[in-house]
């Protein structure tokens, strides 16, 4: 296998900033083999980041309508693949 | 009967004999249920790129060209990134004394390890990125995405002969993913061990089914007996996700205790909660989980928060092997594994009972409720 690290390239998506989305959100569980699924909801900055190639792209949600009750961050990465924008548009 | 129920649209995509799905974290687990006919599915989530090349290899090694799986849990959210010492710092002081309370009341030794926390931020990214280009560099017969979208590398999966199943926990999540060209749906529902929605197997499995078309859906959530094999044919599944059933199998490397204990449970002893991780999960139930239920119990934290308060008693419960602390992500089907069978008789048993049922149901003379 490649030992080359994962290239990540920031970028902003002037089509997406503004936009309401919700997000089926969750992820692994550091140092554990578990795993665990939230929902998010808010407003998509335009601020993403392409991991790799093809590119996996996520974006930042801002201004968060709806968020796990002990979710203390005021902003939350995205994958674009589970994004869902309130208009049924997709990203 | 005239038609096999076992044929499946899943077993024809896979060269398969039966329509079961095992999801393990051990690869003896996996070997046994792929030479048994049936499919199996690894969970490497917190394995290195090199740990899952190895293990690669050595399924391969085992199982000829019978196809095989790899689960990766794509994350589908990320908080910001940020330092362990700095994480650490923000936990609530009424939540460090909590702990410490649990600590006294039961008596918690500490570790003999330090925690096995990975680090933070790149974890989720960066981490099952590179995860997922060693699947895609091995050519594994199927990826199948735990949580996040695995939209994203269809085509390159695809051109490398690969097959992409995408596990879900809502209908939404399913639709979007069969427009993107996923070859098989995973309908997860709440029964399920681990990372479930709040949405019941009954109810997704066969709203997904309305949706699929020819795509292959497998049911997931509660499923360890030929009765919710066929339960879940009839609901419009073409095969079962199974997870709970091995754990306690002969093949397992689960520690004798856990496997004990699940032999022992029933589905009242599993807990839906958010006190391991932060994230909600299923469980088995264990000191840990009671007391962050009690009335008088903090509110959980989100995670990390709440993992970094954790960590230090799974690492005791496991390296002092305590009963009563021991956990294990758990399915509500759990009440139907009472044996430590090898994982082909647990196959043979569930195909067996599965083709009863059918037969039942098709008797000139069947049996009525």
């Amino acid at each position: 296998m490649s030992d080359a690290p994962v290239q990540s390239r920031p970028g902003f998506d002037s089509e997406m900033a503004g936009k309401h989305a919700e997000c089926d959100g969750g992820g692994s569980v550091a140092g554990t083999k578990y795993a665990g699924r939230e929902d998010f909801a808010g407003t998509l900055t335009g601020e993403y980041v392409d991991h790799g190639d093809p590119p996996w792209r996520w974006y930042v949600m801002a201004d968060l309508t709806l968020k796990p009750e002990s979710y203390t961050e005021t902003t939350v990465w995205c994958q674009a693949g589970n994004l869902f924008l309130t208009e049924d548009h997709r990203p | 009967m005239a038609n096999d129920p076992l044929k499946t649209k899943l077993t024809g995509m896979l060269g398969i004999e039966f329509p079961i799905v095992a999801f393990t974290h051990c690869k003896d687990v996996v070997d046994a249920v792929v030479n048994a006919g049936g499919f199996a599915v690894l969970g490497e989530a917190m394995h290195t790129p090199d740990e899952i090349a190895a293990d690669i290899k050595w399924i391969r090694e085992k199982v000829g060209d019978k196809p095989f799986g790899i689960d990766l849990v794509l994350p589908a959210s990320a908080p910001p990134a940020g330092a362990l010492a700095e994480l650490q710092k923000e936990i609530p002081e009424t939540h460090l004394k909590f702990k410490q309370e649990i600590n006294e009341r039961h008596d918690i030794p500490e570790p003999k390890n330090p925690p096995a926390l990975h680090q933070w931020g790149g974890l989720n990214q960066e981490m099952a990125r590179a995860q997922l280009d060693v699947v895609l560099e091995e050519r594994v017969p199927v990826f199948t995405s735990g949580l996040g979208n695995p939209g994203f590398i269809l085509e390159a999966a695809h051109s490398r002969d690969m097959l992409v199943f995408g596990l879900i926990g809502k209908t939404r999540q399913a639709k979007r993913e069969l427009e993107e060209g996923v070859d098989a749906i995973i309908a997860q529902g709440t029964d399920a061990a681990g990372h479930t929605g709040p949405i019941g197997t009954f109810s997704i499995v066969a709203e997904v089914a309305a949706i699929a078309g020819d795509t292959p859906v497998i049911a997931a959530g509660g499923v360890t007996t030929g009765r919710h094999l066929a339960a879940a044919l009839c609901l419009g599944a073409s095969g079962v996700w199974t997870g709970t059933l091995w754990l306690a199998c002969r093949e397992s490397d689960s520690d004798i205790i856990i496997k004990e204990k699940l032999l022992a449970a029933s589905s009242d002893d599993t807990i839906y909660g958010r006190s391991v991780s932060g994230m909600p999960m299923r469980t088995t139930k264990c000191v840990w989980t009671d007391e962050w239920g009690k009335p008088d119990a903090p509110k959980t934290l989100h995670a990390p928060y709440q993992m970094l308060l954790s960590a230090d008693y799974i690492q005791s419960a496991n390296d002092h092997r305590r009963e009563d602390l021991m956990f294990e992500a758990c399915g509500q089907g759990v009440g139907f594994v009472t044996a430590m069978k090898p994982a082909r008789q647990i196959v043979a048993d569930m195909v067996e009972e599965t083709l009863d049922v059918f037969d039942e149901l098709t008797a000139d003379d069947p049996v009525t409720a």
